[in-house]
């Protein structure tokens, strides 16, 4: 973060003194306060055209009861879709679910994946494969991935069951995992890791490769043990890269969709409806494109407040390590 | 401008009166060239089974040479993406000039108003409805007016697995509900289901609870607190509860999409009887070429046997730009020749008149002819995708007894009641 202030607090004085020295035609002076906005224009150009219009047109679709017919009459009914959502016990549910889904599988990713990054940051034969194999689940379709997963907890000789039964002996027959809402949630919430895991150790090692080694020999030498040398010396170098990955899991894990949709589609009976799948239906489905919007809105507002309060709070722990 | 619109308007007379002379005579060469452009056809032909095939090699072809100037372009859209690509170009106003939209939508996409209202459009409109069936003609009534034709058509029977029967002792199908119940048992011995089905929404549960005498909604589809939550109602769906309890019915019903699916069951012996429509013959014979598929009626109750008509409408849409040649492809695929080309890869062609020749393409079409003579269609409401999630979530808490029946149906009843309101006014 420190090296990147320097040119910027370096260039303003360098173009002062150009100024006062050279003494530019006022044109080129204008030309160059111009020229950064010209720079960033395609880009916010971009950025309001796919993301800020139809942000904004969907908040003022979650206040109408919106038809979808062109020229229809879309009443405008104020909070009632908000009000309507906190009754809605599918909703509130859903809700539930993506917390559950978020609490068990972030965790899960961040140790999987931490783990794994340290592992194969050390000298390992065939690092590379390693490295290439577990990212492979990130790059793969979610939708291929989920079929599959389909398949594999199927009730039906699936693999789950085969495994949990005559391999480990921890069942005691064949389970139905996708006929209740918590053995259908195990399953939704093991792709969910099985697909991450991958991407959190990218970022940690790309992290763990900045960590100098020195300062890992000057701890060896003090008589640090491994565990003591990742707890206090490679922990702390990468907390940067740790808040960013905890912020984007979490934003990742409300955002769940697509493994819910294909594997269970938000049953049996709405059991695990999570807010995206069930704004899908509510939009999609029953063309209740208000309702949708605003239960997309309750999501955002949701995981804003989260990533606001998170990003404090790493905020004030590094702080607080500087001090 | 003006006169491109005389022209059209000409055309299409001329077209009607080609049209509607061939439609009674029965031929199927309406040979009148003056037509032009392109017709936007979307469906959801199966691209997996020949379906689209046929449609791309052998119909488009055909009324493209009675037609040399119209070109037909067809998009086929999976089916389970159809439905939001058709919400989506209504919003963005990109609707294509016909779409073969599924029977249940047809309702829901004329109260968008985004369909053309054929029988004030087409001057023959009576006679090409009267070749078809009435419980598939039905399905394109909305408020007073018919936006759609049939095009095709299916039907729900009882399929089932004599080897299994046999293993139990069993020597016939069940041909009532009581018999389906008694055979319970005796096929739990054998370790094999006497029923399985894959759901509990309209599609899965009407045949029995039509057959049983009862309803979900009243006729004119405006209430269904009295119908949902009747007596007659309550007692099919508590059959249901008390068979899946005893373990005649796997809790596949439950929406376990884990499960084994009702086709692979029927096939390998697990469960005796299922209900399905004609496009399972080809797959069973491809799949399991060893398994002999039979079939008989959906097993009857208090009202006889009833099943459900599924299928597909043609519908126009009024945004299309060439209604005059879009009207003729509509005419051509309910002509005999196209509809006996589909009638070939599975598709249930609608006009009444093709009996003898449909069971000389497959001996299988004779039951389900003979089960849509009294098939009713699921109600007509745009509500009814909603209604259809309210059902099938209700039935599965009464079978998994999270509710008891009654107050299963009584909730059903009343949030379908609240649903049907809205458009009833």
């Amino acid at each position: 973060m420190s090296t990147q202030t320097i040119p910027s607090a370096v260039t303003p004085t360098l173009v002062a003194r150009r100024r006062r020295g050279s003494n530019l035609p006022a044109g080129t002076r204008l030309r160059s306060m111009i020229a950064p906005y010209l720079f960033i224009f395609p880009g916010f150009v971009l950025y309001g055209l796919i993301m800020l219009y139809p942000t904004v047109q969907t908040v003022l679709l979650s206040f109408r009861d919106w038809q979808i017919a062109p020229g229809a009459d879309s009443p405008w009914i104020g909070f009632d879709n908000y009000a309507r959502a906190f009754a809605d016990p599918v909703f509130l549910n859903s809700l539930v679910n993506a917390v559950v889904y978020t609490g068990v599988t972030v965790p899960l990713q961040i140790i999987i994946g931490l783990f794994l990054a340290v592992l194969l940051n050390s000298k390992l034969p065939g690092r590379v494969v390693f490295r290439v194999l577990f990212y492979l689940p990130v790059v793969t379709s979610w939708v291929v991935v989920s079929l599959l997963f389909r398949y594999i907890f199927s009730s039906d000789g699936g693999v789950a069951n085969w495994f949990g039964h005559d391999v480990l002996h921890i069942l005691t027959g064949d389970v139905a995992w996708f006929q209740g809402r918590w053995t259908a949630l195990v399953a939704i919430c093991a792709l969910g890791v099985w697909k991450g895991v991958g991407w959190a150790m990218l970022i940690f090692l790309a992290a763990l490769t900045g960590v100098p080694t020195e300062l890992h020999e000057a701890a060896a030498i003090d008589g640090a043990g491994a565990f003591k040398r990742f707890w206090y010396v490679s922990l702390p170098m990468i907390r940067s890269s740790m808040a960013v990955v905890v912020i984007l899991l979490i934003i990742g894990g409300f955002n769940v969709f697509i493994s819910v949709l294909l594997m269970t589609g938000g049953g049996p009976g709405e059991e695990t409806q999570v807010p995206l799948t069930y704004m899908y239906q509510q939009a999609f489905k029953f063309l209740d494109f208000g309702y949708g919007s605003s239960i997309s809105f309750i999501l955002t507002a949701i995981v804003l407040v989260i990533s606001a309060l998170q990003y404090w709070w790493t905020r004030r722990l590094a702080r607080k390590a500087e001090n | 401008m003006k006169a491109a619109k005389i022209t059209g308007a000409a055309v299409a007379v001329a077209a009607l009166v080609a049209l509607a002379g061939c439609s009674t005579s029965g031929s199927n060469a309406p040979t009148s060239g003056t037509l032009s452009g392109t017709v936007t056809f979307w469906h959801a032909y199966s691209a997996d089974s020949p379906e689209v095939q046929t449609l791309e090699k052998t119909i488009i072809p055909a009324f493209e040479k009675l037609h040399p100037k119209v070109t037909v372009k067809d998009v086929a859209i999976p089916y389970d993406d159809l439905h939001q690509k058709l919400i989506t170009a209504v919003a963005g106003d990109q609707l294509p000039d016909l779409v073969r939209s599924d029977i249940i939508w047809v309702p829901e996409l004329a109260n968008l108003g985004v369909l053309q209202p054929l029988d004030t459009t087409l001057s023959d409109f009576k006679t090409l409805a009267d070749q078809t069936y009435p419980g598939s003609l039905a399905t394109n009534k909305w408020k007073g007016h018919y936006y759609g034709l049939p095009l095709d058509t299916n039907t729900r029977v009882l399929m089932y697995n004599q080897a299994v029967l046999d293993k139990a002792g069993i020597s016939t199908p069940p041909a009532t509900m009581d018999e389906l119940l008694a055979d319970g048992p005796k096929l739990k011995a054998v370790g094999a289901y006497a029923y399985a089905d894959s759901g509990a929404s309209g599609w899965n549960v009407l045949p029995f609870i039509w057959s049983g005498g009862g309803d979900i909604t009243n006729a004119n589809v405006t209430k269904a607190s009295g119908y949902m939550n009747s007596a007659k109602t309550e007692k099919v769906v508590q059959t249901l509860v008390d068979m899946y309890k005893s373990g005649y019915l796997p809790s596949l019903i439950l929406g376990d999409t884990g499960g084994l699916s009702t086709s692979d069951g029927l096939a390998n012996g697990t469960y005796a009887t299922i209900l399905d429509g004609p496009w399972m013959y080809p797959i069973f014979a491809s799949q399991y070429p060893d398994f002999k598929l039979q079939d008989s009626a959906v097993p009857s109750g208090a009202k006889g046997s009833v099943s459900v008509v599924g299928g597909e409408d043609v519908v126009m849409t009024k945004s299309s730009k060439n209604k005059p040649a879009a009207e003729a492809f509509m005419k051509y695929l309910l002509s005999s020749d196209a509809q006996l080309a589909m009638a070939k890869v599975g598709q249930m062609p609608v006009l009444k008149g093709l009996g003898s020749k449909l069971t000389a393409i497959n001996s299988y079409y004779s039951q389900f002819a003979t089960q849509l003579e009294t098939a009713k269609p699921r109600p007509a409401t745009p509500a009814w995708t909603q209604i259809d999630t309210i059902l099938q979530d209700d039935i599965r808490a009464a079978i998994k007894g999270d509710k008891t029946v009654k107050q299963a149906m009584d909730d059903a009843a009343t949030q379908s009641d609240a649903l049907l309101a809205k458009y009833s006014k």
